[in-house]
């Protein structure tokens, strides 16, 4: 590993805390059911709401004919999309100028452009009634149906119905990038290689579904908007937009959100209706969402289409790709990233931790009459780490040479950091090589062969997969521009030490389980020089917390944990300075340390932070110009980049085609680490959904666009016996550009997972040539892989 | 709309008698969380895979989304909130905060009542039977991985307690 020196004005105070495996604080209310989220408020005269959605995936509303429901405007209520009419349209904030725009109306007005689409919703005093009521009119909607489009391939097939008329075509976006020269990579090659990629469509699918429950105070002209986000300040200032209030008239609180993995940072239409519905009745209204409804009508993700030529040398060196990134984005391009999210990020992260110095991207994105694509952990990045780490192998295997020592070849050395890769990312220090030799290392890759050899003879098929990965962190201005997909951001913290000596630690980022009240009450306690029980974190409420965009792409360690510890500095010297004068000595000579200011090699000379605190506020003899110990910090970072290896041992049952996973080796560099308690556990949780992606997960559609997987009979996530112990190891390569040379982490599991998967699976089944094309490796498509039915990519 | 017919219905919920006047349709579930105002149990499926509203009836682990509340009266049901008392974790959640078996914590409470149900049935668990005996509790978060320890940390914890009752 480099030995990287922080800088000292990036450097943060790091003491007790920081670094040691602390047990979460915000447990106890977990363990207990005292937790609340958002289905479990309530709120007198509340009304609950319930969806009317399209059975159709592609059609024109013709009428709802709200006549049929008794009760009307007494204990029912109905609004249609007409009723909705001058709430603006969503559009994503993605600043290209060629890509086309879907504006989507919170709930459809004209046309329906997916099964789940929003026709309607219905509102009655209890959920049951509103069920039924809902029910009922679902059948008093008449729609003429349109051709389904339920395919890239379809959206782009001549004829092909629109899903938007007015913009002639279904293809939203389509644009060539070269970086370095790749005709000359090409005419140096001895061999090329080729592939045709397809990632599956798989989601979040958090435990908790999505809801919201808004409350309009007419005389005071306020509205309160409780959902299931991970950014409650930008659902603010949308919500705001959308409805045509003003800001400081609207509160977003997030309570607590039982998982959101990226689904939950873009606005749902939901987020929209709700709200406006409650301003109409004046009334309360909460809508949760049911997991059938989940399955149908909120994002999904990831799918794509990659189409890849390899150039390389005989010896296995990457001299050049061209790779064509293909979007299917679903009914609309989505609020937030659009429907590039996925195709655009893949093209820029593609190089990954290898030296590619020539690479000619094609991005495209078409829509579909699915739900819309956005935003699950490892955007982009998990498809094009899946799918380069898959060509690596089969380069390696038609080569002669070992998977490991190819990537050895290829791989960038952490003292060739910092590096600007061909698609202008600038990693900034790392651990590639010495990760994937950890890894090898751990799982004893000599034995594991001599073994896999002697099993082969007796009809067993084991198979071990590598999987290299860099993951894109820190997610502020300049890394969304490295990304390809600019986004001007900031976040901010508020440290505050009160008259008895305890912390308040303000947010702008949103947990929904990473532990940030235990990381940042780490960093706080560091910082200040106090213990971490006088330490409370808040965060979620856009009226308790500084603004700032929340929690997405691992950006709230090395974002909100650099301001906490930013305004714990300084806080901290407006300490020193108020007991400086009472101990009538220089702040300089000063220490604090387990929440005592003492003079640095004289302990007896000292005062406890409660009674500093105390005269800070509330004696003028010694207090400051500006008496409160108060401190509001932002921090936009540079981009940093987290790094690692998984290695996957897997076993296929030839007669029946299922894979068993035997055992993960995971190594993660993440840089400074805050809490290694909760980075490892974000590792295993991480993989854990990429093996969900490999082996099970798909949204399934027909041809006739209708979903085949809306209940989790049919959507499979990963269950207790499908995972083998994963083992996570660490490098800390602090960042040199990053504050505490922290980098944020949280994503590589799932980018690396599935590629690690889809290795072993080819490795074991090597003797039958095997070359995975398209995942998950459901036992149908693992038998066709065998050749033992159908055909392979059929 | 036409409303149903309500009765009168006595749940006992850790320990306590609790008189709910609700439609015979009200699944077990709602009326824990919305009749009894215990929102602990949590709802991932309402259709019976994901084992969030796990709760004991007469000791056994059953789904509250897939039966009504009606079919509970007379047994002794308990939800998370009946772990811990006064104020103090109980050795199966003690084992969760100190193995860092939860994130989020909405898969928790149906995880809790269902490792509950695993060690009164088997005390002593392998890893494998712990993994066999969770597998009907999806989580979305921690990959298992600390669930299966916490469960290991817990059987252990039982074990101790009852051979220090034992001895004493
Ligand atoms: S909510 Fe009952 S099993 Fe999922
Ligand atoms: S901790 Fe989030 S679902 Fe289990």
């Amino acid at each position: 590993m480099s030995e990287t020196i922080i800088e000292s004005h990036l450097a943060i105070r790091k003491d007790k805390w920081i670094g040691k495996p602390t047990k979460r604080v915000e447990d106890p209310r977990y363990l207990t059911g005292t937790a609340r989220y958002v289905a479990d408020l309530e709120l007198p005269r509340m009304l609950h709401a319930v969806y009317v959605r399209s059975p159709h995936p592609h059609a024109r509303i013709l009428s709802v004919d709200t006549s049929v429901l008794p009760g009307l405007g007494k204990s029912v209520w109905v609004f249609t999309g007409q009723d909705l009419r001058d709430v603006p349209p969503l559009i994503d904030h993605v600043a290209l100028d060629n890509l086309l725009r879907t504006p989507q109306n919170v709930i459809a007005i004209d046309k329906v452009r997916f099964v789940g689409d929003a026709v309607a919703v219905v509102v009655a005093g209890d959920r049951y009634a509103a069920e039924d009521a809902a029910e009922q009119l679902s059948a008093a909607v008449e729609y003429e149906v349109l051709p389904p489009v339920p395919s890239v391939e379809a959206a782009n097939a001549p004829g092909a119905a629109l899903l938007f008329d007015d913009l002639g075509t279904n293809e939203i976006y389509r644009q060539t990038e070269k970086h370095g020269d790749t005709e000359k990579a090409f005419a140096a090659a001895d061999r090329v290689f080729t592939t045709r990629f397809h990632h599956n469509r798989y989601g979040a699918a958090p435990m908790e579904t999505r809801g919201v429950l808004a409350n309009y105070e007419r005389s005071e002209q306020q509205l309160t908007v409780w959902s299931s986000t991970q950014m409650p300040h930008f659902l603010r200032s949308v919500i705001a937009g959308q409805l045509g209030l003003p800001e400081h008239r609207v509160r977003v609180i997030a309570p607590e959100v039982g998982g959101g993995f990226g689904q939950k940072m873009c606005t749902s239409p939901e987020e929209i209706a709700i709200p406006f519905i409650a301003l109409q009745l004046g009334r309360p209204v909460k809508w949760i969402e049911d997991r059938h409804e989940h399955l149908l009508a909120a994002t999904q993700a990831k799918e794509e289409f990659i189409n890849l030529e390899v150039a390389v040398s005989n010896e296995g060196k990457l001299l050049g790709v061209r790779g064509e990134f293909i979007g299917d984005g679903g009914g609309y391009s989505f609020n937030t990233e659009s429907a590039l999210i996925e195709p655009a990020l893949a093209a820029k992260s593609f190089p990954g931790p290898y030296r590619i110095e020539a690479f000619d991207e094609e991005v495209a994105a078409s829509l579909t009459n699915k739900s819309p694509v956005a935003a699950y952990r490892g955007v982009g990045w998990t498809a094009a780490n899946t799918v380069r780490e898959i060509m690596i192998d089969e380069i390696a295997r038609e080569l002669g040479i070992d998977p490991v020592e190819i990537r050895r070849r290829n791989m960038l050395r952490s003292d060739e950091l910092p590096y600007r890769s061909v698609t202008g990312q600038l990693y900034d220090s790392g651990s590639y090589l010495e990760s994937l030799e950890l890894a090898m290392k751990t799982v004893d890759y000599d034995a594991f062969r001599t073994m896999q050899e002697r099993l082969r003879e007796q009809g067993r098929y084991l198979g071990l997969g590598i999987s290299s990965y860099v993951e894109q962190t820190a997610w502020g201005s300049d890394s969304s521009a490295q990304a390809g997909t600019p986004l001007p951001s900031h976040d901010n913290s508020t440290v505050t030490v009160d008259p008895s000596g305890t912390v308040t630690v303000a947010v702008s980022t949103s947990c929904h389980g990473q532990g940030h009240e235990t990381s940042y009450a780490q960093i706080a306690a560091d910082g200040l020089g106090v213990d971490m029980a006088d330490v409370k974190v808040v965060f979620g409420d856009t009226l308790t917390s500084p603004y700032g965009l929340g929690t997405y792409a691992s950006r709230s360690a090395v974002i909100g944990g650099a301001t906490v510890a930013r305004a714990s500095a300084d806080v901290r010297e407006q300490i020193l300075k108020v007991a400086a004068n009472m101990l009538e000595a220089n702040p300089d000579d000063l220490v604090i340390e387990d929440g005592t200011i003492s003079v640095a090699g004289t302990p007896s000379v000292s005062k406890t932070l409660a009674e500093v605190a105390y005269a800070a506020y509330w004696d003028s003899e010694v207090r400051s110009d500006e008496p409160m110990l108060t401190s509001t910090r932002f921090y936009d970072p540079p981009a940093t980049y987290a790094n690692g290896c998984v290695v996957v041992l897997a076993e296929v049952d030839a007669d029946t085609g299922v894979v068993t996973l035997d055992r993960i080796v995971a190594i993660e560099d993440c840089g400074t680490v805050i809490n290694p308690m909760i980075v490892e556990a974000q590792v295993q949780g991480a993989i854990v959904q990429g093996i969900g992606g490999a082996l099970f997960e798909q949204f399934v559609y027909g041809d006739d666009g209708q979903p085949l997987t809306t209940t989790y009979m049919d959507y499979l996530i990963p269950t207790s016996t499908d995972v083998p112990p994963i083992e996570v190891l660490s490098l800390e390569s602090p960042s040199p550009f990053s504050i505490g040379g922290i980098k944020g982490m949280g994503e590589g599991g799932q980018i690396a997972a599935p590629a690690a998967v889809a290795n072993a699976v080819a490795d074991a089944l090597a003797p039958f040539g095997a070359r995975v094309r398209k995942l998950p490796l459901a036992p149908d498509y693992v038998l066709r892989l065998m050749g033992k039915i159908g055909s392979p990519n059929g | 709309m036409a409303t149903n017919p309500k009765q009168v219905v006595t749940l006992t919920v850790n320990g306590e008698a609790h008189e709910v006047l609700i439609e015979g349709r009200r699944t077990l579930a709602d009326v824990l969380r919305e009749n009894v105002g215990l929102t602990g149990t949590k709802l991932g499926c309402e259709h019976g895979v994901c084992g969030a509203c796990t709760v004991l009836l007469d000791g056994s682990a059953v789904r509250s989304c897939l039966i009504f509340a009606v079919q509970a009266e007379g047994a002794e049901i308990a939800t998370v909130e009946g772990l811990a008392e006064d104020g103090k974790l109980d050795h199966v959640q003690q084992a969760f905060t100190d193995n860092h078996g939860l994130q989020c914590g909405f898969c928790t409470a149906g995880m809790l009542m269902s490792v509950h149900a695993l060690l009164a049935e088997n005390p002593d668990p392998t890893e494998d039977e712990i993994r066999v005996g969770l597998n009907g509790n999806l989580c979305r978060c921690t990959g298992y991985q600390n669930i299966v320890k916490s469960t290991a940390a817990a059987a252990a914890a039982g074990k101790a307690a009852r051979s220090s009752a034992q001895a004493s």
